[in-house]
């Protein structure tokens, strides 16, 4: 089965970078958009994800507010922070719900750490 | 300059400064992974002025119609920042970071959101990096993109104190080989610069700390 | 050995450091060649493919050596063996490129240019070796790295060097970093290195160190390495000794400062450019380290060439040098300025163009002037139309050309900065509607003496600024033609003081009136309180045939006390000038009681006028008050008694009597007020018109009134005359301009016997019982049916009742409500209702035309029982009975 991410942002523009750095890494993987978290929601209510990252600055409830949510729903799936709101509380509040932290302006480096991780995790633990 | 530009000592003022030129320049090395180039950065400004002394030190530099990406902050203290650039260097700014490959129209089409997300990246770093020194945490509000000549930008944001003195914070930046330049400047009020006082003198002490 | 650092990557780049050694060998001075490229060594034989292959090396490799010929400063050649070494940053990025120099004694002769080739191989290993010596002599970079981990400091040697630390010191606690830096330094290194440790990635800072007693300046730049989780793992960087290159920026700053000379640098395709304080300052801007080139260029005149240049790199190489013009963006002022820079390449792509700016606006005025000066007449002639300008544009008068068609044609820019108006909003417009209402008629006075070829001088009048008020306006004009040329100057605050001196005066000819006034005030009492007294006595007597004799001896007294307290209410009144056409004839009498009480007995007045004199245009409250202290002077020049004469006439310029010397020519009213009094000895009559001068006893005058009379006179455009016989008197002539023109009319008082009313109803609000006693036995006498009422309280549910009221009669000042109130009310529900006001207060008098609308009329107190009758009578006449009723 396809390894399907989902990319949670209000900005299109930040959509459409995350979405760039995750083809080069993997380009095998279905990406799949959400402008909010209700958005966000009904996807994962609509179809299989295997991963997902987040902005946390978003009208509506914001990201780590979301990943909670999803971190409750699906206690494995490999979730991600990305902002740039780099402040240790922030960072805490995202390691706290097991989530990965990514700083703004996500790049391929610095997505790669996570991407990488998320592909073993899923990998060695198929659903 | 005013009465209460005492209210800085030369201490806190240099420690500000400090602190500014950390948070901006994490900011710029935001921005330059964004446009994939080199980023300049002048030395901070830092002034207690006026809303409209603010104003006449962007109109003195700036002719045309400014566009910015404005966020407001609360916390220990509050107030407003600002990425500002010539309107003129808004599609070169979008196409330097959403990529050179997109017409003018494509540019044009996702203008507004693409500054919106410039300036939340840029000005989010330099906050929350200033945010994490002073170890005060706080929020900030959606980036809003705005156009005007100058007195828009720093209209207050609420009924304020303070006689309408701001601590006025700018630094130029240009990018290289795309002729863009502007400004990113925040904007204080007396009650919030009182409050960000206390937390310099704390800070000093915190990093004084092995020597006094 | 000489050696120079320059700025990363190839040999072409700008000299950093200098040795002492370099100096030897080239004659340049290490201070003359900082912030200079190293290509000044380059000679024309210079053999470029040489240094172009040492640049591939160096590009390449990293280091590389060469042999060419250089010349040095005093232009002599020498062989140069030049080894180029790269040093790289903490990122691996090229930081500075250190060069040796060595002069190959007996090097191959310059026409061989194979010889620099077998040199320039690269030659890597010799190269290390003497990077190494060079670290320990020269500035170079020493390294460290900071474990946040363990919080453990590395160092290499130099680093030590430039910290005084031993050599073998590698790992040190990381307190070690702050240990050495300059007191004054130390919270901002240590603020810096906190955000470091936070993340803050990028670290770049110049600060001081202290070893051994001596503070060195040091560059530090660096950056912090995070993990993949974001977390900062380590804090690494360089270290440089920029001492020297301190020095030179702060003498090469105070040079600037001093000088006045503003320095630049450019890298093509940037927005902004990098400048000095001074060059802000030449430009009249706030001082910042980098300026958007637009900004720059924004201030240069459009004509000229813009003072920063190459945006698009075309050229690539050279020196260049203009002049422009510029308008400060503070002051606006415009200053000429030399621009003195040269292009070079820079590293990494793009052209560098960096430079000065100086002023040079003294020498090219001196330039100018000189051209002028040379030029021919002409020029000369353009010179002095350029001066009259500067007099036209700096004149704090006013100045104006008027068209013969009576239009302004230009104005100067002092209209602007004294009244607000732009030249725009005056040009083609006529000065009539600057002028105050009331200076109307003597401006167009003047302007008709101005069209008739004449020149004027000094007459006043008041012009309207933009804000809506007034300033007075002394005016000098003259014809040329029929174009006038004015020039007026603002005398407003010297009006003002005249004001305050007028009145002072004024009230000084009143306090010298008073004791005479209260004599004269206390016999008329005598006569009205004691015909009364005897008219009672004859009554109860029942001898009434004497009655109505004595009470004809009280009214007479009581009409003098009202018309003196009418005239002194008058007199006192502050105003200022305002000429009217007015009957000299008139006023004379007017005032002749007033002058005979304050003559005194032993003074005989004459007054003597033409039946036909003509209308004068003048103040009648100046004219009065002259004509008082004229006779005041007069009555104090004859002591022991005399005559004086009061004649009116009319004389055409220039009667015999006058000197023609500053006159006018024209018809006049002649007002001659002579004495047969003690004269005046000639040394004093020269000085009487002078402020301030007078023969009276301390404390009797201030010295103003002829002073006074004189400026009065002379503002009324007409002229004074003073002529003095010692022991035998003096004859003082007014002449005043004759108002061509007919009086207007003033309504004669009506003589005929009142008439009587038919029963309307009149509405009566008094205060005073005695007053209100009197009005309303006078309208039952009269024939009226009257309502009586004390105040507003009283008389406003009657007035909002049905009943029929034809007029309202009610006086002015009332407790509570006042009479206008108490009519407006009346008005609202009776909008016809007539209104009759009684008052005794001079001021509101003056003011009816605001104080009263259609309907109303105002009956000053103290009145007669006729007269009281026939303004009703006229009243009633005029508005028919039903208009009363009230309008529901």
């Amino acid at each position: 089965m396809a390894t399907t991410v989902l990319i949670v942002d209000d900005s299109k523009l930040a959509r459409i970078v995350v979405g760039k750095a995750i083809a080069a890494l993997q380009p095998g993987w279905m990406r799949v958009e959400a402008g909010n978290a209700d958005e966000a929601v009904a996807v994962v209510e609509a179809q299989p994800v295997s991963l997902a990252i987040v902005d946390f600055n978003m009208p509506g409830r914001d990201g780590l507010t979301l990943v909670e949510e999803l971190r409750a729903r699906f206690p494995t799936m490999p979730l991600a922070v990305a902002t740039a709101n780099v402040q240790d509380e922030i960072i805490a509040r995202a390691r706290a719900a097991n989530a990965t932290f990514i700083a703004k302006p996500v790049t391929e480096d610095g997505i790669r750490g996570f991407i990488s991780g998320a592909a073993i995790r899923l990998r060695s633990a198929p659903r | 300059m005013t009465a209460q530009i005492a209210t800085l000592e030369d201490m806190e003022r240099d420690a500000l400064t400090e602190l500014v030129n950390i948070g901006v320049s994490r900011a710029a090395v935001s921005l330059r992974k964004m446009v994939g180039q080199h980023v300049l950065l002048s030395v901070p400004s830092l002034e207690v002025v006026s809303r409209s002394g603010a104003i006449t030190l962007i109109r003195e530099r700036e002719y045309g119609q400014l566009v910015a990406v404005r966020q407001d902050f609360d916390g220990a203290f509050s107030g407003r920042a600002l990425l500002i650039f010539p309107e003129s260097n808004s599609l070169a700014m979008v196409r330097a970071v959403a990529g050179e490959t997109l017409t003018v129209e494509e540019a044009s089409a996702i203008e507004n959101e693409a500054l919106a997300e410039t300036g939340n990246i840029v000005l989010n770093s330099c906050l929350a990096t200033m945010a994490n020194m002073l170890k005060q945490p706080l929020t900030m509000s959606l980036p809003e993109v705005i156009r005007s000549n100058g007195s828009l930008l720093f209209e207050p944001r609420r009924l304020e104190s303070g006689g309408g003195i701001v601590l006025f914070l700018y630094i130029n930046f240009a990018i290289n080989n795309h002729d863009i330049r502007g400004y990113i400047s925040m904007l204080m009020d007396l009650p919030s610069i009182q409050a960000l006082r206390l937390l310099i003198a704390d800070f000093i002490r915190q990093v004084m700390g092995e020597e006094i | 050995m000489a050696i120079t650092v320059t700025e990363a990557g190839s040999a072409t780049g700008t000299i950093i450091y200098a040795n002492a050694a370099f100096e030897a060998l080239t004659g340049f001075p290490a201070a003359e060649v900082m912030g200079r490229s190293d290509r000044l060594l380059h000679a024309e034989e210079t053999d470029r493919a040489v240094l172009d292959q040492l640049h591939a090396a160096v590009a390449q490799t990293g280091a590389g050596t060469a042999e060419v010929l250089n010349r040095r400063k005093d232009g002599t050649r020498f062989w140069n063996r030049i080894s180029v070494t790269t040093i790289r940053d903490a990122e691996g990025s090229p930081a500075f490129s250190l060069a040796t120099l060595a002069e190959v004694t007996g090097g191959p002769p310059p026409a061989n240019g194979h010889a620099g080739q077998q040199h320039s191989r690269p030659k890597l290993d010799e190269a290390r070796a003497r990077l190494r010596q060079v670290q320990v002599s020269a500035a170079a970079a020493g390294a460290w790295e900071w474990d946040i981990a363990t919080n453990r400091l590395v160092v290499d040697a130099r680093f030590a060097s430039i910290y005084g630390l031993e050599p073998a010191t590698a790992e040190l606690p990381a307190s070690a970093f702050f240990k050495p830096i300059h007191d004054d330094d130390r919270m901002r290194m240590r603020i810096a290195v906190a955000g470091a440790l936070q993340g803050a990635e990028v670290f770049a800072r110049d600060f001081r160190v202290v070893v051994g007693g001596e503070v060195r300046w040091v560059a530090a730049r660096g950056r912090t390495y995070l993990d993949d989780e974001e977390k900062p793992l380590r804090f690494a960087g360089v270290l440089t000794d920029i001492s020297e290159q301190r020095k030179v920026e702060e003498r090469l700053y105070i040079a600037q400062t001093a000088g006045g000379v503003g320095s630049f640098e450019y890298l093509s395709g940037y927005g902004t450019a990098e400048v000095s304080e001074e060059f802000c300052r030449l430009l009249g801007l706030r001082p910042a380290l980098t300026l958007p080139v637009r900004t720059i260029n924004a201030v240069v005149h459009p004509d000229d060439e813009a003072i920063i240049q190459n945006r698009d790199g075309q050229i690539r190489e050279g020196a260049a040098f203009h002049e422009c013009r510029i308008t400060r963006a503070d002051t606006g002022e415009e200053r000429w300025l030399a621009s003195r820079g040269e292009y070079r390449r820079a590293v990494g792509g793009g052209v560098i163009f960096a430079g000065v700016i100086y002023d040079v606006t003294t020498i090219k005025r001196s330039e100018a002037q000189l051209r002028l000066l040379t030029e021919s007449l002409e020029e000369r002639v353009e010179l002095r139309t350029q001066e009259r300008d500067r007099v036209w544009n700096l004149s704090r008068d006013l100045l104006n050309v008027i068209g013969p068609d009576g239009l302004q044609r230009s104005v100067n820019p002092a209209w602007t900065t004294l009244l607000g108006f732009e030249a725009s909003e005056l040009l083609g417009s006529s000065m009539d509607a600057l002028v105050h209402p009331d200076d109307l008629a003597i401006f167009a006075v003047h302007l008709t003496a101005l069209r008739r070829g004449e020149l004027t001088a000094d007459f006043d009048i008041r012009l309207r600024s933009k804000d809506g008020t007034y300033r007075w306006v002394s005016w000098t004009a003259m014809v040329q033609d029929e174009t006038i040329y004015g020039i007026g100057r603002d005398v407003t605050q010297r009006k003002l003081l005249e004001e305050q001196l007028r009145q002072s005066q004024k009230m000084e000819a009143v306090g010298q009136l008073t004791g005479g006034l209260a004599h004269d005030f206390n016999n008329m009492l005598t006569g009205i309180l004691g015909g009364i007294d005897m008219a009672r006595r004859r009554i109860q007597q029942g001898r009434l045939q004497d009655v109505d004799r004595y009470l004809d001896a009280a009214v007479t007294s009581g009409q003098r006390a009202a018309a003196l307290t009418h005239r002194l209410l008058a007199f006192s009144r502050r105003q200022t000038l305002d000429s009217r056409p007015l009957d000299v004839s008139t006023l004379v009498r007017s005032v002749e009681d007033l002058l005979r009480r304050s003559l005194g007995e032993r003074i005989e007045l004459t007054i003597d006028a033409d039946p036909d004199l003509w209308p004068a245009l003048a103040d009648e409250s100046q004219l009065e008050s002259a004509i008082l202290n004229l006779a005041i002077n007069a009555r104090d020049a004859m002591p022991e008694g005399g005559q004086l004469t009061i004649r009116l006439q009319n004389a055409h310029f220039p009667p015999e009597t006058l000197e023609a010397k500053k006159a006018i020519a024209g018809d006049f009213v002649q007002i001659r007020v002579a004495d047969t009094g003690c004269g005046m000895p000639p040394e004093v009559l020269a000085r009487v018109f002078d402020p301030f001068y007078t023969t009276k006893p301390v404390g009797q005058g201030t010295g103003l009134g002829l002073s006074m009379i004189y400026g009065f006179v002379q503002q009324s455009r007409g002229h004074i005359q003073i002529a003095s016989d010692e022991g035998k008197g003096t004859a003082i002539h007014l002449l005043l301009p004759r108002y061509d023109g007919d009086l207007p009319l003033t309504r004669e008082v009506e003589s005929e016997p009142p008439l009587s009313g038919t029963g309307e109803t009149v509405l009566v609000v008094e205060d005073d019982p005695a007053v209100r006693l009197i009005v309303l036995q006078s309208l039952k006498e009269l024939g009226y049916h009257s309502i009586e009422t004390q105040n507003g309280k009283e008389a406003v549910p009657i007035l909002q009742s049905n009943r029929k009221i034809d007029l309202l009669v009610t006086d002015v000042g009332l407790p509570g409500l006042n009479g206008r109130q108490i009519a407006d009310i009346g008005r609202e529900s009776r909008p016809h209702l007539p209104v009759l006001f009684m008052t005794g207060y001079a001021m509101e008098a003056a003011d009816q035309s605001r104080f009263l609308t259609a309907g109303m009329t105002i009956l000053k107190k103290p009145f007669s029982v006729d007269e009281f009758g026939r303004l009703i009578a006229v009243i009633l006449q005029r508005s028919p009975g039903e208009s009363g009723k009230p309008g529901h």
